[in-house]
């Protein structure tokens, strides 16, 4: 595994490449998109072992922070999606650089996913796949979900939990918007949360896109189905698995859930 | 991030351990560094990014920093070997400091231990003489049977008024107990019996003190709601060894740092702690210490 800090001067990015064993794929690379907070440090260790499992199949893998997350460069606070887009963009092009692979498939995870649609539409860059998992359809619903994941963290937290932090989520909605689950949030990034729904979040013709989500996640079903109406190249796929997206990482727990990793990885190549 | 520079680093037998060392760009580097790595079984960055916050932070103000993840966790190779958890955690951070005195010939550290990252650290501080200052997070508690029962009452008095919390008790209650293998790997001490746990904390300690090894022990308000007199350290409070260590009690912040306002009183009180020593060290004698160190092999012996 290669540590790397990548993109212009003025917005690096960390990034860990894991080069492929081998020469079976030499035209053929997979670029993780990480989830945003929480969840991206819960995924965390499943990313880097699907990384070297892929890499032991012959594919080259770069996984990578956004600008303000993980080990990259930024505060919290500079979040927001037009530079997310543009840094799973960054990413794409220090892959190619390094493998030379005309066929990079984007793996996306959560608000991972949704920034690898609107990256793929911007037409900067051209994967050959997007893999979905999970995607964040609604910024609204997602938005309230965090709220509600936050406040049950607190209160799990704190040996005797504040009553007035239910009370607060219940009757106030700008209550837990401004931080969430250990991050702060910008008002840029809550308002582009807010905005992200279906109608924001299209396909392109000129890749196919395959969306793994759980059998009653209705909203990503439907959004596929609107899509398919529109004559996009997507295919859906049931994908149950126990990682809990939010939940602190705690000893025992699933960290990387074995039939979700040999699903994904068949998933990506 | 003006005035920081990151470097990523992978060290350690085989290069298998990775993290990343901040420290302040004009190479004003300090003396003294400060080692983070992993809580549970988050990865180097930590809760809510903690790790890089206090780090950044840290060089800002002149002190290096290496956060990384041990054996096993976030970007670092499982060990080859088949050591005991602790052993391997405390051979891990010496391959840490080895490696920023081989990169930027320093010395001295702090061991900055968040929740269960409080067992290597005081095994680390306990074998090794290059480590000056211990803080441990929400690590070790031994609370008396008074701050015992006043927890539980308080707890109890704020589900009986929050009855949304009645169903979040049952739900945890009917959860499925977590396996013998988290117990022993989320314990501080593994799976011995508290009592022995409380013994090698003791005897831990006092040698710290000997050596004069600075120690802050900081407790959150996700142990208790208040704490009138070091009360988790129970018996332990007023012996020799643990009085003249320093003690902090943040009942407004979680062992989660799951607020923005939690963070940053953390960083100011981590920060502030960790500037007093390296000014502290800056003044004092460059030789080390007179008492040596244990080597790990004993620390360990006693754990297992």
């Amino acid at each position: 595994v290669t540590p790397l800090l990548f993109g212009p001067a003025s917005r690096q990015l960390f990034g860990l490449f894991h080069p492929a064993h081998g020469d079976t794929h030499v035209d053929r690379a997979v670029l993780i998109c990480p989830p945003f907070g929480q969840e991206a440090i819960r995924s965390h260790r499943l990313w880097r072992t699907l990384a070297d499992r892929l890499a032991r199949m012959g594919y080259a893998v770069l996984r990578f922070d956004y600008h303000g997350t993980g080990d990259s460069p930024g505060d919290d606070a500079d979040g927001e999606f037009e530079g997310w887009r543009r840094d799973v963009c960054t990413a794409h092009e220090e892959l190619h650089r390094r493998t030379g692979a005309r066929r990079i498939v984007w793996l996306g995870a959560r608000l991972g996913a949704s920034l690898a649609v609107l990256a793929a539409k911007s037409g900067r860059s051209d994967p050959a796949r997007l893999v979905l998992w999970d995607p964040i359809v609604s910024g609204r619903d997602h938005l309230q979900w965090l709220r509600e994941r936050h406040v049950e963290a607190l209160e799990r937290s704190f040996c005797v939990p504040d009553p007035a932090w239910r009370r607060q989520l219940a009757s106030d909605p700008r209550a837990f918007t401004d931080e969430l689950l250990g991050f702060a949030i910008s008002p840029t990034l809550l308002l582009q949360l807010r905005n992200l729904g279906a109608d924001t979040l299209q396909l392109t013709a000129l890749h196919e896109t395959l969306v793994l989500a759980a059998d009653d996640d209705a909203s990503v079903r439907r959004w596929c189905e609107s899509e398919a109406a529109r004559r996009m190249p997507v295919r859906y796929s049931p994908f149950k698995h126990p990682l809990q997206w939010s939940a602190e990482p705690q000893p025992g727990d699933a960290l990387v859930p074995v039939e979700a990793l040999q699903r994904l990885a068949t998933f990506v190549t | 991030m003006n005035g920081i520079r990151e470097i990523p680093v992978a060290f350690g037998p085989a290069q298998s351990l990775f993290g990343v060392v901040a420290t302040p760009a004009n190479g004003e580097r300090g003396k003294v560094a400060c080692l983070m790595f992993n809580a549970d079984a988050t990865h180097r960055v930590g809760s809510g990014r903690i790790h890089v916050k206090l780090a950044r932070q840290l060089a800002e103000r002149g002190v290096t920093s290496l956060r990384f993840d041990l054996s096993g966790r976030g970007d670092s190779d499982a060990a080859y070997g088949a050591e005991h958890a602790l052993t391997q955690g405390v051979q891990d951070l010496q391959a840490a400091m080895d490696q920023l005195e081989a990169m930027l010939g320093i010395h001295r550290f702090i061991v900055i231990g968040l929740r269960t990252g409080a067992r290597p650290g005081l095994g680390l501080a306990v074998a090794d003489a290059r480590v000056i200052g211990l803080l441990m997070f929400d690590g070790f508690a031994f609370p008396g049977r008074r701050s015992r029962w006043d927890r539980r009452l308080r707890r109890m008095a704020a589900i009986a008024a929050r009855p949304s919390a009645i169903a979040g008790t049952l739900q945890a209650l009917a959860r499925r107990p977590p396996s013998r293998a988290a117990v022993a790997a989320s314990a501080p001490f593994g799976p011995d019996r508290p009592e022995i746990t409380m013994a090698l904390f003791r005897r831990s300690m006092t040698q710290l003190a000997e050596r004069g090894v600075a120690v802050l022990l900081l407790y959150s308000g996700s142990v208790h709601v208040v704490d009138h007199d070091r009360d988790q350290l129970g018996p332990l409070a007023h012996e020799p060894g643990l009085r003249e260590v320093d003690y902090r009690f943040m009942p407004g912040i979680d062992q989660g740092l799951i607020s923005i306002a939690a963070q940053q009183s953390f960083m100011a009180v981590v920060g502030d702690w960790v500037l007093r020593l390296t000014s502290r060290r800056a003044t004092a004698r460059p030789e080390r210490l007179a008492r040596p160190a244990l080597p790990v092999e004993r620390v360990v012996l006693r754990t297992a």
